[in-house]
This record gives C-alpha cells, sequence and structure tokens, in this order.
C-alpha cells in the first residue's frame, strides 16, 4: 500500500481536480479537504475485505476527464419518460432547472442546488459531507471534491406529497468523462414521500458514474427510495447511499441493478433512534459480462430497531455478481431484529454469484436471522411447464420472472415497477434466447 | 394412435421397460397396472419426454410420427398430456398464466387463432366448475400451497382445457379421498371422446370402479406380461399380482 504504487491511477484524478473550475466560490477548502482524503486511502490494494470480488484494476487503467461544461446537453426529449408526476432532471451531476417541473412541485417538498442552499445559509459541512469508513469511503471522497452541483430534497415536517419524485441522473457526452451526481434528501419529523432515483445514460462514451447519496429520516418519517441503475453498458458507476433513521422512522429502499459493465453500489444504513426500521428489497441482473457488486450494511445503534434485508440476483454468460448483506446490532440495542435474504439464480454454467450474508451481534436480546442461496432454475418446474406445451425459453423465462418477481411485487408504486419489468424483460428475453 | 414396440428405457445403468409393447387407438381406454417399481412412471414419463431416461431399444409412434425424437413441448402441441403423479408446485408462475400459454401454444399448433381474454376465462370457469374447483386458483401460483387433491384436480383441469388427443394419468388417484376420487374421475369421463385415448397409470383398482377402461394390462419389471378386460382389474384386486408373474414364467 505505498504511495507509489497508488500514484499513477490517481494522477487523471488530480489532474482533474486541479484543472477544476467547480461550481460555488467559498468550497474550495472543503474540496481540497475532500481531495486529499480520496488521495490518501487511493484506489483498493488487491487484499482489501471490501474488494473482495470487485477488482478496480481496470477503472484504474482509465484516464476520465470532467465532463465539458461547453457540450451541448440532451434535451427532455431524450430523456427517460416521466415515472412521477414531479421530475428533476441532473445532467454530468448539474441540476437543470430548465428540465424539472420545479415550478409545480407539491407543498411540503422543496428542491433546491448547491448554490441555493448556500445562499439560504446551510453549512457546507452538512452539504458536502465526507462519510467515513466502508470500501466507498474514497470514492464518496471524490464525490465531494469534484460534484458539480449537490441537488437538495427537502420534505418539510408532517409532509405528505401526493406524488412521488422522479430524479433522473443522466450521464452523457461524446468523451471518455467523469461524473459525480449528488444528493442529499431530509425527510423531515412526520414526513412520507417517495423518491425515485433513475440512473441513465447514453452509450456514446465509456464513462465512469461516481454517486453519492446522503439520507436523513426524521423522527416518525418515511422515505420510501426507488433506484434503477439502467446505465449504459460500458459504464463504471459506483454509488455509495448513506441514510440515518431518526426515532420510529422507516427507511424502504427498493433497488433494481441492472446496467453498467462494473457497478458497485454501497447502501449503508444507521439505525440511531429507538424504534427506527429500514427494509432494503432489491434485484439484480448480471448478464453479459458484466459484474455487478452489492454491499449493503445496516447498523442497529438503539434499541427496538429493525431491518429487513432481502435481495435477490441473476446472473447468465459470463456475468458476475457479488451480495454482501451485513447487520450489526450494536452494544445496548436491545429487542432488535435483523433479517436477512440474499437469493441467487444461476442461469448460465459460466455465470458466477458471490454472497455472503453477515451478522455481528453484541446485544444479547435480539432476534436475527440470515439466509442465502444459489442455485440453478428447477428442472422438475422446467419439465412441467415444457410438457404443457410452453417452449424451453418461455419455460425458463417466467421461472426467472417468477425468481424475480418475488422481490419485484413489493415495489409499490407502479409506474416504477412498471419500468423495472421492461427494463428486466427486454434483456431476460434476449439472454434466454441466447442461452437456450 | 399410439403404438409402443419393444421399449426398452433406463435411469443410469438402471434397466426399467424391457420391452414394452402397446397399441391405443381413438376413443379407447387403457389401464396399466402394476406393483410398485413395475416400471408404469416411467413408461408415462418417457411418453411425455422428461429428462433422465434413456431409451436404449424400441419405438414409440404417435399419429404417425416418432414421439421419442419430439421435445417435450412439441409433445403437448401435438396432442399429448401428463397428468403428474406429483404435480410441480412453482411459486410466481400463475395458474391462469400456465393455461393460457398452454392453451394458445396448442391452438397454434392446431390452426387456430389464439382466444381473448373474455372467452379464455369462460371457458376456464365452466371447466373449473366441473372441476368443483373455486376461481380463486387462477390467480394462485401453480399448485403452490394447493392440497394433494387440490393439485390433482388441476391436472385434469388442464387436461380439460387442453383437450388433448392422448391423455397419459399417472397415477391420478394416489392420494385422493373418495370425494376427491369422484370428481377427478367425473372430469376424467368427461372428457371420453372418440377421438382421445386415455392411458391410466394405476396401482390399485379402485380408480377403475369409476373410469371404466376397454383394457388393462399387468405391467411387471418392465413388460407388459398379462392383458385383458376390466375383468382383469377384478381379478388383481382379489389375488393380487403374484400370479400373474407366476403365470408368465411358467409360459
Amino acid at each position: 500500500m505505498s504511495a507509489v504504487a497508488h500514484a499513477e491511477p490517481l494522477a487523471p484524478y488530480r489532474a482533474a481536480y486541479e484543472a477544476a473550475s467547480l461550481g460555488e466560490s467559498g468550497t474550495q477548502a472543503f474540496r481540497k479537504a475532500a481531495f486529499a482524503r480520496f488521495a490518501e486511502v487511493g484506489f483498493p490494494a488487491a487484499r482489501e475485505e471490501a474488494w473482495k470480488y470487485t477488482s478496480l484494476r481496470r477503472l484504474e487503467t482509465r484516464k476520465f476527464a470532467l465532463p465539458d461544461a461547453s457540450a451541448s446537453l440532451p434535451d427532455r426529449a431524450d430523456l427517460p419518460a416521466p415515472l412521477a408526476d414531479h421530475v428533476v432532471v441532473m445532467l454530468n451531476g448539474v441540476l437543470q432547472p430548465r428540465l424539472a417541473t420545479l415550478d409545480r412541485l407539491p407543498a411540503g417538498l422543496r428542491v433546491r442546488s448547491l448554490g441555493q442552499a448556500m445562499r439560504d445559509g446551510e453549512p457546507l459541512g452538512a452539504l458536502l459531507r465526507v462519510p467515513s469508513g466502508g470500501g466507498t469511503e474514497r470514492f464518496a471522497a471524490l464525490n465531494a471534491a469534484l460534484c458539480p452541483d449537490l441537488l437538495v430534497i427537502d420534505v418539510d415536517p408532517g409532509a405528505r406529497p401526493d406524488d412521488a419524485l422522479h430524479v433522473v441522473l443522466f450521464a452523457t457526452g461524446a468523451a471518455a468523462e467523469m461524473t459525480h451526481p449528488r444528493i442529499l434528501v431530509r425527510a423531515a419529523a412526520g414526513s412520507v414521500a417517495r423518491i425515485i432515483l433513475d440512473h441513465q445514460g447514453d452509450d456514446a462514451a465509456e464513462r465512469f458514474v461516481n454517486a453519492f447519496v446522503d439520507v436523513e429520516v426524521g423522527p416518525d418519517a418515511a422515505l420510501h427510495l426507488y433506484r434503477l441503475q439502467s446505465q449504459g453498458g460500458r459504464s463504471f458507476q459506483i454509488e455509495r447511499i448513506d441514510a440515518t433513521v431518526g426515532q420510529r422512522g422507516s427507511f424502504l429502499m427498493h433497488d433494481a441493478q441492472l446496467g453498467g459493465s462494473l457497478a458497485r453500489l454501497d447502501l449503508n444504513t444507521r439505525l440511531v433512534a429507538p424504534g427506527a426500521a429500514t427494509e432494503l428489497t432489491g434485484v439484480f441482473l448480471a448478464d453479459g459480462s458484466r459484474h455487478l457488486d452489492t454491499h449493503a450494511l445496516v447498523d442497529h445503534l438503539a434499541p427496538d430497531t429493525r431491518s429487513l434485508l432481502d435481495y435477490r440476483g441473476v446472473a447468465a454468460g459470463r456475468g458476475r455478481a457479488v451480495f454482501n448483506g451485513k447487520a450489526v446490532v450494536h452494544p445496548g440495542a436491545q429487542k432488535s431484529h435483523a433479517r436477512q435474504s440474499s437469493r441467487n439464480l444461476l442461469l448460465t454454467p459460466g455465470a458466477e454469484i458471490d454472497t455472503k450474508p453477515e451478522l455481528e451481534i453484541y446485544a444479547d436480546d435480539v432476534q436475527c436471522s440470515h439466509g442465502a442461496t444459489t442455485g440453478q432454475l428447477d428442472p422438475a418446474a422446467l419439465f412441467y411447464l415444457r410438457s404443457r406445451g410452453l417452449t424451453a425459453v418461455e419455460a425458463r423465462s417466467a421461472l426467472t420472472r417468477a425468481f424475480a418477481g418475488a422481490v419485484l411485487s413489493r415495489m409499490d408504486l407502479p409506474r416504477f415497477a412498471t419500468a423495472v419489468h421492461a427494463a428486466l424483460d427486454g434483456r431476460l428475453d434476449r439472454l434466454l434466447e441466447n442461452s437456450a | 394412435m399410439l403404438s409402443i414396440r419393444d421399449l426398452h428405457a433406463q435411469i443410469g445403468a438402471r434397466k426399467i421397460l424391457k420391452g414394452v409393447n402397446l397399441a391405443v387407438r381413438p376413443g379407447e381406454v387403457h389401464a396399466i397396472m402394476g406393483p410398485n417399481g413395475s416400471g408404469k412412471s416411467t413408461l408415462a414419463s418417457v411418453l411425455a419426454g422428461r429428462e433422465g431416461y434413456e431409451v436404449t431399444r424400441g419405438t414409440v409412434e404417435y399419429l404417425g410420427r416418432d414421439l421419442l425424437a419430439m421435445e417435450p413441448e412439441d409433445r403437448a402441441r401435438a396432442g399429448v398430456f401428463l397428468a403428474f403423479q406429483y404435480p410441480v408446485e412453482i411459486p410466481g408462475v400463475n395458474n391462469a398464466y400456465l393455461l393460457k400459454a398452454a392453451l394458445n401454444a396448442v391452438r397454434k399448433q392446431r390452426g387456430e387463432s389464439e382466444l381473448d381474454a373474455f372467452d379464455f376465462l369462460s371457458m376456464v370457469r365452466d371447466k373449473m366448475k366441473l372441476m368443483q374447483m373455486d376461481e380463486s386458483f387462477l390467480s394462485r401460483g401453480v399448485n403452490e400451497g394447493f392440497s394433494g387433491g387440490e393439485k390433482k384436480r388441476n391436472e385434469i383441469l388442464q387436461m380439460a382445457v387442453l383437450e388433448p388427443k392422448l391423455a397419459v394419468l399417472d397415477e391420478t388417484d394416489s392420494g385422493l379421498d373418495i370425494d376427491a376420487l369422484r370428481v377427478v374421475s367425473n372430469g376424467v369421463n368427461s372428457l371420453r371422446s372418440g377421438e382421445r385415448a386415455i392411458v391410466l397409470v394405476t396401482h390399485y383398482q379402485r380408480l377403475l370402479d369409476y373410469i371404466e377402461p376397454d383394457y388393462v394390462h399387468v405391467l411387471s419389471d418392465g413388460r407388459i406380461l398379462k392383458s385383458g378386460d376390466r375383468s382383469l382389474a377384478l381379478e388383481l384386486e382379489k389375488r393380487g399380482y403374484d400370479w400373474v408373474r407366476q403365470e408368465a414364467q411358467v409360459a
């Protein structure tokens, strides 16, 4: 782990940092400290536990630049269809008021840029926080150093916006570029809100999307976060979502990790006060030569906290997926419940899924369970369907959809669920035809 | 319709069928009886095309085609139906979807157009009444959480919807109480017709009180040792299977 070994892959990032003139003045000191942290930690060494099954060597060899600010950006027509009444768009990490429905947001839902939030007197330390710990600390620090903007979403106390807010995070550009989208969501006491994070990008170039999402869920608030990651097939996508949940608050996340060439999601949830709860459910599909890695960590830091982690993964072709779920029940977090389930399906012999459920328990009066399975489609079920006239492809497709459907059926936002189904269906059809 | 000649089949190195001969004509109901391990279910599985069985000798001709060369789905589309001894539970694939996909696959093969949702539902509802099944079964996963009797009724419901030319019922009576046996038998009897052949594979003659066969065959140790009419089944009920084996050895 010598500094020399890390110097070369960091060079393009240093060059980008030094050449950048990023957004708001007054952020320089923060960015400098953040970049220093990134440089200090550097890329993961081969033996780093958090990156055991995911190598970033390919990313390290790339020299991504920051996006050309003068390039013409796509219009609404080029972007994904709205999945909710309220839409906010970030292009290459910059909030685009012209593409948003900012003028008709529902009462109690506020959306601001970094500049606006600073002008409103928000402390930079909260806006551009660099989290510590975890395998993606380095990338969160890099994000803080290089993010051109910040999308601040506030749900006011007691507010219950009628429809979800659809946040489109679109990566675009003709050159090999990196973008650093950053979002801060604060759900104030007693509020109930639904937010869709929709990661997409064009496939015109290889790119690196390094996202950071900071979530604060206040007392008695419920925040539903729906995430669809369908980045282009040439993209590196690294994302960290840090959520802190207050007393009797709940953070409910539905995740569909579908895109990118290499994608890593770190989902860190801290249940910091009694009664806080989280449910993290998701599905991932590693087909082709895609590599998808999901690390979900729940820290139970107070009594009577509950967590449910329920992920289903599918891999096919030369696809590879990693799922690491971990619940830590800290001392004093008595009467807590932690449940974990990781079920995985390998459609072809060349595919691989590494799953590791972990529980660390430092309290004696708790209920915890975990289970992980990796298997193939049931031959008896396949024969049963074929004996009724379904082709082998149709039978495999029906069983694969049924497998993923157990998680998808819990995505209680119809337009989002439809979008995920559509994204999955097209891909499943192609890969099942090819593997038949 | 179906002509089985000198059929030999094995699982791995274990020889199970050792020269089965059987001819089935349209409109006929054949019962294949035999002790446990005689090869009855293997015969049913080989006819439907289940993987894991190796046919080492013999032929099976169905409507002039080489049945053994056909994929399981092609057999189904050509009108072969197997009612499973152990119907498979498939959570997440709903019954209505399976019935519709299966029916449309068969109709396509017959050169018929797909049924629209309305016609499909009204047809299925009628057949469900016949099988005394609640409509809520349609929205449930295939056989998911069904009792043993419900699974068997569901098999016959599928048969009623698909209207096969050749139905092979593998131990459809096993695990049924007397009421369920009556419902299942009624369903099967309603499907008897001059164009349809039915092969009943069963251990007990009880089923034959409800579904009267035209022919009864005794399968033992992979061969059909004796064939006769309904009275053979009654004799088996009284005397068991041993005398057939002894008689065959003497012959």
